[in-house]
């Protein structure tokens, strides 16, 4: 449609004659047109002068105290409604400081949380450790015991060419066919290694693992030996070097320690 | 008009000043009831409408736009749309069509026996405006009063007077844009 055309139904509209699809077409037009938004206004001024020029009529007296006490009131309660002002500067210091607070609370519990966490976790540790000591305390206890065993024998391990100096000594306990094995000065064993301590028997030809065991810097190491061959059916006692966790057999004749039972 | 100027009030209302409202109903209340009793013809319903236009004018003070158009043509607005509101819903309850002629007259009997309370102040604006409908042709006028004053549409307009539909769109818009024009000399 033209502005003319749009023009045209302003002017119905203004007084009220416009029919719905003009009023349709006229609210469509006029919300992204300026001009005809201005004719609007200007249609609409003008049909008031259709009121303006009837007669004035001054309405009853109690009219005017029954409708300005009516706004009165309605002003009150809007005051009381609203209730006290609050000076925006104080609301908004007090918005502050509440987001400060707040914030300041919130790290605080974050922090807490995280340290908790990190104090059950060393309690954990702690325990673990605890636990391993206990087991650790128990063994000595029963190698205590084993070594001032009445029936406990001695035995002595020497070194030989691959490491002269090391050294061994082992408690058995023939009636209860354990032993307790401690070495020394043996050299650390490499990573892809394992010490590994033979049982060389009488009645067999083949030796038997009786245990495999590392050493650190200390040169130091234990080993306990459960369900021994009875004691006459034991030659020897010897140990190599073997790959890492042992071997079945021994894979070479390169004894670090050796003695006899 | 702006041969006129007055203190705009509807900003200080906007504000919560009830002495400017009361300023504003002193100024409008002769008019808008006048426009009432036209359109309704009868005191009670003309003063109840009164009341609601202006709490309505109070409550939505901060909606009025000066740049869109004058504080008594905004009144007049709220008036006039409660007032067509009340006639119609009245002509739903009664089938008063056939007495809308006689209607027109009456008004305006009643109208011009009330002209002693016309209010000083208004006068040479009333003046003004009587002087811009001065030109307008009876026919222009008298379709235009049907829609303005009793709410009727084209159609109905067209059936009372007689007329075909197109004759009588095209009155109401010259009648429009001559009060229009007339507008923009005062202004």
């Amino acid at each position: 449609m033209t502005h003319d055309e749009i023009e045209s139904i302003a002017a119905l509209d203004a007084i009220g004659a416009a029919t719905p699809e003009e009023q349709g077409l006229f609210a469509e037009h006029v919300r992204d047109c300026l001009s005809c938004r201005r004719a609007r206004d200007e249609y609409a001024e003008a049909a008031t002068l259709l009121a303006r020029d009837l007669a004035p009529v001054a309405p009853p007296a109690a009219l005017r105290d029954a409708i300005v006490g009516a706004v009165d009131e309605d002003d009150e309660e809007e005051t009381r409604e609203r209730g006290p002002r609050i000076n925006p500067w104080w609301l908004a210091t007090a918005a502050t400081l509440f987001l400060a607070l707040w914030g300041w609370r919130e790290i605080g519990i974050r922090v807490t949380r995280t340290d908790n966490a990190s104090k059950q976790a060393e309690i954990a540790r702690l325990e673990e450790e605890n636990r391993l000591l206990a087991q650790k305390n128990e063994k000595l206890s029963s190698e205590m015991t084993s070594l001032s065993a009445a029936g406990t024998r001695t035995i002595a391990l020497v070194g030989k060419e691959v490491a002269p100096s090391a050294s061994a000594r082992v408690f058995l306990e023939p009636e209860r066919r354990r032993a307790i094995v401690f070495f020394h000065n043996l050299p650390p064993n490499a990573g892809d290694k394992s010490y590994q301590l033979w049982i060389i028997r009488a009645d067999q030809p083949a030796p038997m693992s009786a245990g495999v065991f590392d050493v650190t810097e200390s040169g130091s190491a234990s080993l306990t030996v459960e369900n021994l061959p009875v004691e006459t059916e034991m030659k020897a006692l010897a140990v190599t070097l073997e790959p890492k966790g042992g071997a079945a057999q021994p894979t070479n004749t390169r004894f670090y320690v050796m003695g006899t039972t | 008009m702006s041969s006129m100027p007055q203190v705009a009030l509807v900003p200080a209302i906007a504000r919560g000043d009830v002495s400017a409202f009361e300023a504003l109903y002193d100024r409008y209340s002769s008019t808008i009831y006048a426009l009432l009793l036209r359109i309704l013809n009868s005191p009670d319903d003309a003063q109840e409408v009164l009341q609601e236009t202006f709490v309505k004018a109070w409550t939505n003070a901060k909606m009025f736009d000066a740049v869109r158009g004058s504080e008594v043509a905004w009144l007049i607005s709220i008036g006039r749309s409660r007032a067509i509101d009340r006639l119609r819903s009245r002509r739903l309850r009664s089938d008063r069509e056939n007495d809308a002629g006689r209607e027109i007259s009456i008004h305006s009997s009643f109208v011009e026996n009330t002209t002693g309370a016309d209010v000083a102040v208004q006068s040479q604006e009333r003046a003004a405006v009587r002087s811009a409908l001065a030109d307008l042709p009876e026919a222009q006028r008298i379709a235009l009063e049907l829609a303005y004053f009793e709410g009727l549409s084209q159609s109905e307009i067209a059936i009372k007077l007689g007329e075909p539909l197109g004759t009588v769109k095209t009155r109401m818009q010259l009648g429009m844009k001559k009060l229009r024009d007339r507008l923009r000399e005062f202004q």
